[in-house]
């Protein structure tokens, strides 16, 4: 049996407002990794992709709380343990995080070394400042990055080399579970790709075990992650592996996203952009039924009146949709 | 280091061109104001005098030593080759005392009660807004608006209500003054305990009304800063909380500095005019005595003074700067 280095189960989070009008951002989301695997996470802005990955964390800050579901990294339940000691000994050592806004996720006045002492001893307070420092070199240079930044301030880096100084400074504790929450999509594509390569050399040296990669690049997530879901209204819509998703996507929602690539071709400006029409739904009062029904070109009337399942089918892949595989495969077929 | 060294090269040129307009302006301004010091000079000093021609032989007398008779570029000229060799003039008011000797008595008092009030009512104030900030809920609900309240009273209204109340009515502190009445300033374990009574009034209302709006600049400060990424993000790297106050608290705290030297000219000139209300032998005190004795070399000089402390406080405030924000050296020493 395969190793899960992170196991989620039907995991419910919500966000509390002032007017007592909780947001269902994360609604029953069951996920598992892998060692050695990397999840991708797709699915349009606000659709709950960024609240699953501060979910996951097992630690939560107002006006995000836990309601239900099982977090289980390595073998350990933190989503039973004192919010204290999720802190202490899961956050930044089991699992490490790679915020949205890297570029001014450092704190200005601070030297990039100062910062790694105050991440390693919030962890283990007896380690020197010597070798803290050795190793900060020693993973810099593993991992492609000039020493000299050590000694640097944050608003010293151009934005590519913070970004990878803060994934650097996210696994430094070589965690089991790395979520990058889109750590590519503010950057030029070089730096896009310089970012994707570390993180693969991350995972390849074993300085982490697992990752979850979330972003609304598709064609990004075909290039780095082994598996992709898709998510929606705070709901998983579909899994399977890269390859499946991309070129065989099952769900009307996830088949509408990959034909809203734009791909650098001839021909494309001349053509009408497709897109999905209409936006995703208000969390505050989701909608009954099938949540992407009412922005569904195939949707039927009881689309809006069945709660819709996650359907598991061939190998491993799951969807949530009324309808059978076969189906929809036949109406993708007639609508070209 | 070079770039260093510019930067502050070109903030001292920017400084000396202040002064220089200072300078002009704490000499001209006075000299606009209606009335003649002579006449209010010789009024006093030839009270009884009868005889004109005595009057009059006064008047030129006065007038011609105190340059008066020149014209005002002349006087001008005479005025900076003075100050050049560190000499204020004469006093019209206090005559035959020389400036320097009063301004000289004076500095000492305001800034034993100005420099110390500013810098307590600074950290208390910041003190306290950040822990507004930090702690939210019923502390910060009931203490901003007391900070707003006391930000918004000038310092001699504060000064004012505070006499009535805690001098004149409850006696707990002595009326006004900078020592007993009774006494003259010398160096005794008595005077010394006189100064300290009556220090405590005048000090306690100019740190009040400091800390008021430090207070409210540092917690809106330290809420964004609280907000800040790269607070989520040390939280999400299991740093804990007390570190990354200490994160929030330095960097709020930057804005606070330029903050400080923005004020510092405000700040002064309202404590100034407190000294007066709390008769208070300061600079403040010296500058009313000189408005009203139309006694233009003291008040040039006065004024001036403030000018030189202003400026001086304010060049620190901004070495200082440079040297606690990198986000200042980074940008400066790459040009």
């Amino acid at each position: 049996m395969a190793k899960y280095m992170l196991e989620v189960n039907k995991l419910k989070t919500k966000y509390v407002t002032r007017f007592k009008e909780d947001v269902y951002a994360v609604d029953g989301v069951s996920l598992k990794i892998e060692e050695g695997k990397s999840l991708g996470i797709a699915g349009e802005s606000g659709c709950g992709k960024s609240t699953l990955a501060l979910s996951l964390m097992g630690y939560y800050f107002a006006p995000l709380h836990y309601m239900s579901g099982e977090i289980i990294v390595d073998g350990l339940k933190i989503s039973d343990m004192k919010p204290d000691d999720v802190r202490r000994k899961v956050l930044g050592n089991e699992i490490a995080y790679i915020p949205q806004a890297a570029m001014n996720a450092l704190n200005p006045t601070q030297k990039i070394i100062r910062f790694i002492e105050d991440v390693i001893h919030a962890h283990d307070k007896k380690v020197s400042k010597k070798d803290i420092y050795d190793m900060a070199v020693e993973r810099f240079q593993i991992l492609g990055l000039p020493k000299e930044v050590l000694e640097k301030h944050a608003v010293e880096l151009s934005g590519g080399m913070k970004q990878r100084t803060v994934i650097a400074i996210s696994t430094i504790l070589s965690p089991k579970v790395l979520i990058a929450d889109e750590p590519s999509s503010a950057l030029d594509v070089t730096s896009q790709k310089m970012v994707i390569r570390m993180l693969r050399e991350l995972m390849e040296k074993g300085f982490i075990k697992s990752m979850i990669f979330i972003t609304h690049e598709l064609p990004l997530l075909y290039n780095v992650t082994d598996d992709i879901m898709v998510m929606y209204a705070g709901q998983i819509v579909e899994k399977g592996t890269a390859k499946e998703m991309v070129f065989d996507p099952v769900h009307p929602y996830s088949k509408g996203l990959m034909g809203s690539i734009i791909v650098p071709e001839a021909g494309t400006r001349e053509q009408k952009l497709e897109a999905i029409p209409g936006t995703p739904p208000n969390l505050k009062r989701p909608p009954a039924g099938c949540r992407f029904a009412a922005r569904c070109k195939y949707a039927k009337p009881e689309c809006s009146f069945y709660e819709v399942p996650e359907k598991e089918f061939g190998n491993g892949r799951m969807y949530r949709c009324l309808y059978d595989v076969d189906y929809l495969k036949e109406v993708y077929g007639r609508n070209g | 280091m070079k770039g260093m060294a510019k930067y502050y090269g070109r903030k001292i040129i920017w400084y000396v061109i202040t002064l220089i307009c200072a300078v002009f302006l704490n000499f001209l301004l006075p000299r606009l104001m209606p009335g003649n010091p002579v006449d209010m000079l010789v009024n006093q000093a030839a009270t009884g005098v009868t005889d004109p021609g005595v009057r009059e032989q006064m008047v030129r007398q006065y007038t011609e030593e105190f340059g008066l008779d020149k014209s005002l570029p002349e006087q001008f000229f005479t005025y900076v080759g003075n100050l050049f060799q560190g000499n204020l003039g004469m006093s019209i008011s206090q005559y035959p005392r020389s400036v320097n000797d009063i301004v000289g008595s004076a500095i000492i008092w305001t800034l034993a009660l100005q420099l110390p009030s500013i810098i307590v009512g600074w950290f208390i104030g910041n003190l306290l807004g950040a822990l507004a900030a930090y702690i939210r809920k019923g502390v910060d609900k009931a203490l901003l608006p007391i900070f707003m309240f006391i930000s918004n009273i000038p310092t001699f209204g504060l000064g004012m209500v505070f006499l009535w109340l805690f001098a004149s009515q409850l006696h707990w502190f002595p009326v006004g003054g900078g020592y007993a009445p009774s006494m003259t300033p010398h160096w005794s374990m008595e005077f010394v305990l006189s100064v300290l009574d009556h220090y405590r009034l005048p000090f306690l209302t100019m740190v009040l009304v400091t800390i008021g709006g430090q207070a409210i600049g540092m917690r809106s400060m330290s809420i964004y800063e609280l907000n800040a990424d790269y607070v989520k993000y040390s939280r999400f790297l299991g740093i804990r909380d007390h570190k990354i106050v200490g994160y929030v608290f330095r960097n709020a705290m930057l804005p606070q500095v330029t903050g400080l030297a923005l004020s510092l000219g405000t700040m002064v000139g309202g404590n100034l005019v407190a000294e007066m209300v709390f008769s208070y032998p300061g600079i403040g005190s010296t500058i009313f005595d000189s408005i009203s004795g139309r006694d233009y070399p003291l008040l040039s000089s006065c004024t001036l003074i403030i000018t030189i402390m202003v400026l001086i406080a304010n060049l620190v405030v901004e070495i200082l700067y440079a040297v606690i924000d990198p986000r200042v050296k980074a940008t400066q020493t790459d040009s």
